[in-house]
């Protein structure tokens, strides 16, 4: 569905709970659940906290109706309060955890599974088993990422919108989704990528070897350049 | 324009949301023909997020999504 489309159905909705009809809330819920769930979710790493999340902003949705300024989408308002629920209880359950960036600026993240994955790897396994996978590389993240990476890849929003529900710069989501994008591909690589074989195993060290034949070499101290 | 691996790494995200200039975008290609190990990475991770989006993970449970209605039906015939 084209998101414009799908913003003003929202919105019409949004009108006609506003005039009474509260029926009309049930239809924008079941719209949006699965948006909150994955988002409460994501905040607070935990199914139980998850639902609980859902279910408050949903009527926090409802009694503040009002207050929802159209200056935004309302996905994006809706979204900014299952962060927020979120956040609540991940504070609640673990005092110490944050959304705050647990990386720093020199550790840059270093690929380290860098063996192919072969032509479709994929099909090796049911959906099932590979939507088991991807949800336990996710669930893996710290906080911080996993809120970015699940609506950013999973939700689809646009790097704005992240910005505009999590309240942070445009820098700090492009660096946690990188971050988030490289630690689940080395989760899944470790299930979907091939054997190294000899042949690659050989290719990687002559590659290495090539590198070390190329530095310039270092003549220990007194010792004389050896004559030609 | 020339891009070391650690500048392809920095522009991996950009690259494979297809925003991001031309320049580096043909730097980028230009270096993952050459270099296997960015090649690699590059591969992986948009199959990664091809497979992440096809899988549609973390859908509601019925039993979750039936309690949400209960509760909102509670809650709204309250009112």
């Amino acid at each position: 569905m084209p998101k414009l489309e799908s913003e003003d159905q929202d919105l019409q909705l949004v009108d006609r709970v506003l005039a009474g009809e509260s029926q009309a809330f049930e239809t924008l819920v079941r719209r949006q659940e699965r948006r909150v769930f994955r988002t409460t979710l994501a905040v607070t790493g935990n199914p139980e906290d998850a639902e609980e999340a859902m279910q408050d902003t949903f009527l926090k949705t409802y009694q503040h109706l009002a207050e929802f300024r159209r200056d935004s989408r309302f996905s994006t308002w809706l979204t900014r309060i299952a962060v927020n629920e979120g956040l609540q209880r991940l504070r609640r359950r673990k005092p110490t955890e944050s959304l705050d960036d647990p990386g720093t600026r020199d550790d840059q993240p270093q690929p380290r599974q860098l063996e192919d994955w072969g032509a479709d790897p994929e099909q090796r396994y049911a959906v099932q088993e590979l939507r088991e996978m991807v949800e336990a590389a996710i669930r893996a993240l710290p906080p911080a990422y996993r809120v970015v990476f699940v609506l950013r890849d999973v939700e689809g929003l646009t790097t704005d919108e992240a910005v505009a529900v999590l309240g942070l710069s445009i820098a700090a989501v492009k660096s946690r989704l990188l971050r988030a994008r490289l630690m689940v591909r080395e989760a899944l690589a470790g299930r979907l990528a091939k054997r190294p074989t000899l042949k690659s195993r050989l290719l990687d060290a002559r590659a290495l070897i090539g590198k070390i034949l190329a530095m310039p070499v270092r003549r220990a101290p007194g010792q004389k350049a050896e004559k030609r | 324009m020339i891009l070391n691996c650690e500048e392809v790494l920095e522009n991996l995200s950009c690259y494979l949301d297809g925003d991001g200039s031309e320049e580096v975008r043909r730097a980028l290609e230009e270096h993952i023909a050459q270099c296997r190990r960015c090649h690699v990475v590059v591969d992986t991770t948009r199959r990664t997020l091809r497979i992440v989006t096809d899988v549609e993970p973390f859908g509601v449970p019925l039993a979750v999504s039936a309690r949400l209605y209960a509760r909102l039906q509670q809650a709204l015939a309250t009112r």
